[in-house]
């Protein structure tokens, strides 16, 4: 299986600025590859010049094996793509945006009301741009990236904008490509649990430096979270769990236990209770995304 | 867009009707004096200033709506865009330029000029005058795909056509000012033995010659634009 994106030491600088530092993608075939990073943090710079909508200062990008520099209508042909904010000919309705692309491309007018029915705006066709909303527009967006049955699509916080009913539509259409199309998909977004539904694979980027790249089955190790208790006396708690062989620490005036299956927790807390302690709270501690990336960081240093 | 195409033609014709060439006493053929009315408010300034307006909507719509990362997504060339857009402004002013002429004779007609038409004479006025415009449109174009407002490329266009009324009177410098080119190829008072109503030179030393820097500048621009 070979890599349908390949990015080596990929470098952008704006300035003194350095907005994306040194990434090499690689972004095996038939994957979702999720690109996880805080706002800022380069996702959208380094997704700019996958398309070649702006030069790198240095580095070399391959998408389907071929450069970029030299081959760029060729593997444009076979991308689609949705970047940041979704884009649109206002005056024009849905059907007329898609024809404008459909032309370029040169696909048969049926893929127009096929994207259209993907994407739940068949109803809408004949309605001008400016009057959707943001999540209609969004998905116009996505049915363009379609319209040509790319190989690789690449989409740029798709979510963005979209009501919870509508970001399920579009994890389960993003879910559904690589097998159906065999297309492989590149998501960008800010938010971890987005990616985690749906990516197979992940890479973390932040300020402008890739901090993680590999499955997701390996980043849920590193997110693993732990289960917090808030007892009356979290010292002598956590010594009580740990004299019994359960793997707790005490942080904060709280419990935090390592092992987080429900059998784990359970037992835990009956031997609390027990023991006497007062158990006010059991709570799955949330981590965020920086969290983890303070956690990865860390890792990496030492 | 439509309206657009209509003001530089519709002031034409207003001029032309208010003028008064049944007063003059002249030798010459009445459809001249008409021309050479219609002419100066026409080439001295609407026909710069629409070109540049036509410039800016044909770049609107893509500053509208994150157009430009769409479009430049599609597997097209960078220069192709340009070169289209540019082709397609210049199909545009031709057009403009059709109708002025169309507004020449509506004019002449109501005015009964009795005169023959002049046809050959007035075909490289328009013919003289859509060339003319060619590096204004290129220059605009670059304008309007630089700045994502549309008042800017605007003011840049007023900046460089208003002085052309100064400059269209002045024998040394007026040859020589690409804004001012419209009118003196326009003018059917210039030297009429050449094919336009300036000599060759000009025409391709200040006509081309601004045409080849304005194209260059705004194409290299474009391949180069991050979007």
């Amino acid at each position: 299986m070979g890599y349908v994106i390949q990015t080596n030491h990929l470098v952008k600088q704006f300035g003194q600025e350095k907005a994306v530092d040194n990434i090499s993608l690689a972004i095996p075939e038939g994957e979702v590859y999720g690109f996880l990073g805080p706002n800022g943090a380069g996702k959208t710079t380094t997704i700019r010049m996958l398309l070649g909508l702006m030069t790198s200062t240095s580095g070399s990008i391959h998408i389907f094996n071929q450069d970029l520099n030299k081959e760029r209508i060729d593997i444009l042909k076979h991308v689609g793509s949705l970047v940041e904010n979704p884009s649109y000919y206002p005056h024009l309705t849905a059907e007329e945006n898609l024809e404008v692309f459909r032309k370029v491309y040169g696909v048969p007018k049926s893929r127009i009301r096929e994207v259209l029915g993907v994407v739940r705006l068949s109803d809408v066709a004949g309605k001008k741009v400016k009057a959707f909303s943001l999540g209609m527009k969004q998905r116009l967006g996505i049915a363009i990236a379609l319209l040509h049955q790319p190989k690789l699509l690449i989409l740029d916080e798709p979510t963005n904008g979209l009501d919870p009913s509508g970001i399920i539509e579009i994890r389960h259409l993003i879910k559904r490509l690589p097998d159906e199309f065999g297309m492989t998909v590149l998501i960008s977004s800010h938010l971890l649990s987005e990616i985690d539904q749906i990516a197979t694979s992940v890479g973390i980027i932040s300020e402008g430096k890739m901090i993680f790249q590999d499955s997701i089955e390996n980043l849920r190790e590193h997110a693993q979270q732990n289960v917090v208790l808030r007892v009356s006396d979290s010292i002598a708690a956590s010594q009580a769990l740990l004299v019994r062989g359960v793997d707790a620490k005490n942080q904060d005036g709280r419990v935090y236990l390592h092992e987080n299956s429900d059998d784990h927790v359970s037992q835990a807390i009956r031997m609390l209770v027990q023991d006497g302690y007062a158990v006010y709270r059991a709570e799955e501690e949330k981590r965020s995304l920086e969290d983890i990336f303070l956690a990865m960081t860390k890792g990496h240093a030492s | 867009m439509l309206p657009v195409l209509f003001v530089g033609p519709a002031i034409a014709l207003m001029t032309g009707l208010m003028s008064n060439i049944a007063a003059m006493e002249t030798e010459m053929n009445a459809w001249y004096l008409l021309l050479q009315y219609m002419i100066l408010p026409y080439a001295l300034l609407f026909l710069p200033l629409m070109a540049g307006v036509l410039s800016g909507l044909i770049c609107r719509y893509e500053h509208q709506a994150g157009g430009w990362k769409q479009f430049l997504s599609l597997p097209v060339t960078r220069g192709s865009v340009f070169t289209v857009k540019y082709l397609l402004l210049i199909a545009t002013v031709f057009a403009i330029q059709l109708l002025f002429l169309g507004a020449v004779y509506l004019a002449g007609t109501v005015k009964e000029i009795a005169d023959p038409f002049p046809m050959m004479i007035i075909w490289k006025s328009v013919l003289g005058g859509w060339i003319a415009i060619f590096p204004l449109v290129a220059l605009q174009l670059w304008m309007s795909m630089f700045w994502k407002n549309f008042a800017a490329p605007f003011a840049v266009n007023v900046i460089f056509t208003l002085p052309s009324i100064l400059a269209v009177n002045s024998e040394t410098f007026g040859p020589y000012y690409p804004w001012g080119q419209p009118f003196l190829m326009m003018y059917t008072g210039g030297a009429s033995e050449s094919v336009f109503y300036v000599p060759w030179d000009q025409v391709l030393t200040v006509v081309g010659g601004s045409l080849v820097v304005f194209f260059a500048a705004g194409w290299t621009y474009f391949q180069r634009k991050s979007v």
